[in-house]
């Protein structure tokens, strides 16, 4: 096995992991990028509607980043660290600013400067876009800077597994896609930024590509997962394709509507009407539709035509091209039809306010693959791409400090440990028989959509997670039916499932395991917030076959918890 | 929950995919599956993948054609395969079978995934990022920009870098030296930003290359993202009269279009300009040699929208803009 030797490793090529890079690699370090693709193909490039900043002397004259801390602490309900909301805010200006130095072309008011929109839970408007394609303008924008710099790429290299000497990260064993050759990556720091975890689920709006590898990597070495049980659902993602229609749709005006012509979120949400936050616009369109409300085929209406063809075909261009392409609706005369769909993940690696893990001397993790946590129970919109940046660039930097303060490990045990986690990733393509990764993965996408989705009770998590361990024990006896050695994809889809299969048993047996309702998290056996019992978050480690719980005090600074109403 | 149920029409198509790999070479499969009017062929691939033969290989993650993973050719069009419905393939083609092959151009490496690293190297030979002033990047200099400057640079800001365009361009194919559609696309989006400060260098990098475009037009047909990457090497190519030390290829170009320009103009007759203006099409040709005479800030945009057919109109058209 081939041994590289790196400073700092980050694993991911999306804005987190491209952000904290630009941080490593300015302070003089030698860092090692690794994606499983090349990084503007990463899931950071399919976010559309924006980045919320609050810019100083260019912002609503009233808002203020308080507001700001206040919506996303609120919009979390109330499982968000407040210490953490307060620098989310606080960077927030600083952030958007550096990214439009470095050539993000933002959409622009007529003076000149970047324009503002609203988006669902904002007090007042504050999100940032270049058109509807904000992530692809950052993302390509983040990369070409970064590509400048002497960072080193890895692109198409597949990540297996954290190397570990003791308690302590010292390595990744990756492997080249093109070759099929795995190498030993020594670091003294690696940074998780693998993105979210989609494909978990049957409906998602996520890249085909986010399988949650990021996660299962941090359980399998021992660390933590803060909040695995909040999936965020979007309420628009297009019928059937499950394609975003972006919350900028609604942030412009678009309205919900039932097949009776209905402006239905007046009955959920009287004040915000569509701009509420994802969950309750999720939860109510799932109502209408199952009281009868929704069109044949199970979707709602989203109403852009009053909004006028050419602000649609300006400011929406990609949810029109979407609408039409992908379901032949011109929304510029008729309602583009949408349902919900999986779109994010609140959960992830449990790290502290600077991106550092508690569990492992070592790891670090940021943007979707970390919980800092940001966005408690439920994200607001264009809260993600900002988060990506700033604690990209804030755990960048507290690897930068790390690096000058702890020394290499000395461990000589390391090749050992990576030849065998090597040896346990080719089990599967040892075998001669068995089933393959495809049989298993479209069943367990079933599974959790079915039992581990927008409306939970006891009974259906019951039956998910043991479902879900049953598929966990068979993906043991999956083989590899293609045997060639460029490129073979059928190997790493075996991977992705096996990480797939270690999260999903976690996100069961939390979501059972919290008898209350919060945020995206809706348990309809108990459908109440118990701020006394569960205003905590939840630990979770995988040991073995058995998930651990435990749970963490949320930090609260200025805000105490109110009733989440809209 | 909510029940599952396709109340879709469903339709059966064969999906005929050229594969290849080391260990058996070259071979085609055939895979049969239903789809409805909205399966993309990123799903049809897919579903393939999961349900049929595990060992295909291909790219895609998006699934919204922002991501540029998965350029491919079906039924011989260069195309992406999520931004194609299965359905709308055996509308176009009156027949339920449709093919699937790598991109042109590129070295296959297996099935469908084909070597992009000479593509990228292209990308990143045109320095394909902002250099600001030092005032702006250190946060001194506010740095606003005029909307119509933010429209005008972000069409070609949206490369998604797919390689569907260099797979198509027959002069990469035959000239080294031609830096290919894409990173004319990108560089252009640098050369034009006001903003940027190393507008010589740029010039100097795209400057010689942009005369080795042929005018085909294949990669302003087949771009996904409607970048019209030959729009920014006409637009590089009237700025080739900024540039210091003309390559040989520079000033040939440059004469030669002179040429044609002033015979048309001075005599109405197309005889010096035939070849050219047969191969390009007439108001193509009048279009590009308009753009090459022009400084490159001038209206582009208004030259080009007019219809030229008559040639008295492009007579008066020259006479007008000269
Ligand atoms: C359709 C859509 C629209 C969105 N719109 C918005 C929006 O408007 N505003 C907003 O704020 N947020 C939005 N989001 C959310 C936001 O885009 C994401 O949360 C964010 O981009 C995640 O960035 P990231 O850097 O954490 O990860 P990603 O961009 O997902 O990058 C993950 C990286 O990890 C790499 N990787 C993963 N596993 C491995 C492995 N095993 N080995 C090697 N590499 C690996 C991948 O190659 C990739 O480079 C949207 C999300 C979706 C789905
Ligand atoms: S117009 Fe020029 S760049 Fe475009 S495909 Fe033809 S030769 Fe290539
Ligand atoms: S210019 Fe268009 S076709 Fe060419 S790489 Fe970019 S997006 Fe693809
Ligand atoms: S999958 Fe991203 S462009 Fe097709």
């Amino acid at each position: 096995m081939d041994k590289l030797l790196y400073d700092a490793v980050v694993l991911g090529g999306g804005l987190a992991g491209l952000m904290s890079a630009h941080e490593i690699a300015s302070a003089g370090y030698r860092v090692a990028v690794i994606s499983k693709v090349f990084p503007t193909r990463s899931h950071s490039s399919s976010a559309e509607g924006g980045i919320a900043a609050y810019v100083k002397g260019n912002s609503d004259p009233n808002d203020n980043p308080d507001y700001m801390t206040y919506d996303t602490v609120k919009g979390g309900d109330y499982l968000v660290d407040q210490d953490a909301a307060e620098l989310l805010s606080q960077k927030s200006g600083e952030i958007v600013e550096i990214m439009e130095r470095w050539g993000t072309l933002f959409n622009r008011q007529p003076d000149g400067r970047v324009a503002l929109r609203y988006f669902g839970g904002q007090t007042y408007p504050r999100t940032r876009f270049v058109g509807d394609k904000t992530g692809m303008a950052l993302l390509h924008t983040l990369f070409e800077r970064v590509s400048g710099l002497s960072v080193d790429f890895f692109n198409e290299w597949f990540a297996l597994d954290l190397v570990l000497d003791e308690k302590r990260v010292a390595g990744v064993l990756a492997m080249e896609m093109k070759s099929m050759e795995p190498s030993l990556f020594k670091a003294k720091a690696v940074v998780l930024a693998t993105g979210g975890m989609g494909m978990l689920y049957a409906h998602t709006t996520n890249a085909y590509i986010n399988t949650g590898d990021g996660y299962a990597m941090a359980l399998r070495a021992g660390a933590a997962l803060k909040d695995p049980e909040f999936v965020q659902f979007h309420p628009t993602a297009l019928y059937p394709s499950d394609i975003l229609i972006s919350e900028a749709a609604r942030g412009e005006g678009g309205i919900l509507r039932n097949n009776k012509g209905e402006r239905f979120m007046a009955r959920y949400a009287p004040k915000k009407l569509d701009l509420a936050p994802r969950d309750i616009a999720s939860r109510s369109i799932i109502i209408e539709i199952r009281e009868g409300r929704g069109f044949p085929g199970n979707y709602v209406g989203l109403d852009l035509t009053h909004l006028g063809e050419s602000y649609i075909k300006e400011r929406l261009a990609l949810a029109y091209e979407a609408a039409m392409n992908f379901a032949g609706v011109d929304a510029t005369k008729e309602p583009i039809p949408v349902r919900p769909a999986q779109h994010y993940y609140m959960g992830g690696v449990d790290v502290d306010i600077t991106g550092t893990n508690g569990d492992l001397q070592g790891l670090f993790a940021a943007g979707e693959a970390a919980c800092v946590s940001v966005h408690g129970a439920n994200r607001l919109g264009s809260n993600s791409l900002l988060e990506t940046l700033v604690f990209g660039r804030e755990t960048g930097r507290t690897v930068v400090e790390y690096l000058r303060t702890h020394n290499e490990s000395t461990s000589t045990t390391l090749e050992g440990e990576a030849e065998k986690l090597l040896e346990q990733a080719y089990s599967f393509v040892k075998s001669e028989s068995g089933i393959h990764f495809g049989e298993i993965q479209n069943k367990l996408r079933q599974v959790m959509w079915d039992d581990v989705g927008i409306f939970r009770n006891e009974d259906l998590l019951k039956s998910g997670l043991s479902e879900v361990e049953k598929m966990r024990t068979q993906v043991k006896e999956m083989y590899v039916t293609d045997k060639s050695k460029v490129y073979n994809t059928e190997f790493f889809n075996a991977l992705e499932l096996r990480n797939m299969m270690d999260l999903a048993v976690v996100i069961s047996k939390a979501a059972l395991v919290r008898t209350e309702s919060r945020g995206a998290h809706f348990r309809t056996d108990y459908p109440e917030r118990d701020d006394k019992n569960w205003l905590k978050h939840t630990i979770a480690y995988l040991k073995g076959n058995q998930v651990e719980i435990g749970y963490k005090p949320v930090t609260l600074t200025r805000w105490q918890p109110e009733a989440r109403v809209y | 929950m909510v029940q599952e149920q396709s109340n879709l029409e469903q339709t059966e198509v064969v999906i005929k995919v050229k594969r290849y790999n080391q260990e058996k070479g070259e071979y085609w499969s055939e895979y049969k599956l239903s789809v409805d009017r909205f399966t993309q062929m990123t799903e049809v691939l897919r579903r393939v993948k999961t349900e049929q033969d595990p060992t295909i290989a291909y790219r895609a993650s998006c699934h919204m054609a922002v991501c540029g993973s998965c350029a491919m050719k079906i039924n011989g069009e260069p195309r992406l395969a999520c931004k194609t419905l299965a359905l709308d393939m055996v509308k176009k083609y009156g027949s339920n079978q449709i093919t699937v092959e790598p991109m042109d151009f590129f070295k296959v490496e297996k099935d469908l995934i084909v070597d992009m690293d000479d593509f990228y190297a292209r990308m990143f030979t045109v320095k394909p990022r902002l250099y600001p002033s030092e005032e702006v990047l250190k946060g001194n200099a506010e740095s606003r920009l005029r909307p119509e400057d933010q429209k005008e640079l972000w069409k070609f800001a949206q490369c998604i870098w797919c390689g569907l365009c260099v797979s198509s361009c027959p002069a990469v194919r035959i000239d080294s030296k031609f830096l290919g559609p894409a990173a004319h696309a990108k560089g252009y989006r640098f050369l034009a930003d006001p903003r940027d400060t190393i507008y010589d260098e740029r010039l100097k990098i795209l400057g010689d290359s942009a005369w080795r475009c042929t005018y085909c037009y294949q990669c302003f047909n087949v771009c996904p993202r409607d970048v019209e990457p030959v729009t920014t090497i006409k637009k590089t190519r009237a700025q080739t009269r900024f540039l210091k030390d003309k390559t040989e290829v520079v000033k040939t170009g440059e004469k030669h279009v002179r040429a044609i320009y002033e015979s048309i103009r001075d005599t109405g007759k197309l005889e010096e300009a035939k070849v050219y203006l047969t191969t390009y099409g007439l108001a193509t040709a009048i279009t590009d040699m308009l753009y090459t005479m022009r400084n490159g800030k001038m209206s582009f945009a208004l030259i080009k929208e007019k219809k030229v057919s008559e040639i008295a109109q492009i007579q008066k058209l020259m006479g007008e803009k000269e």
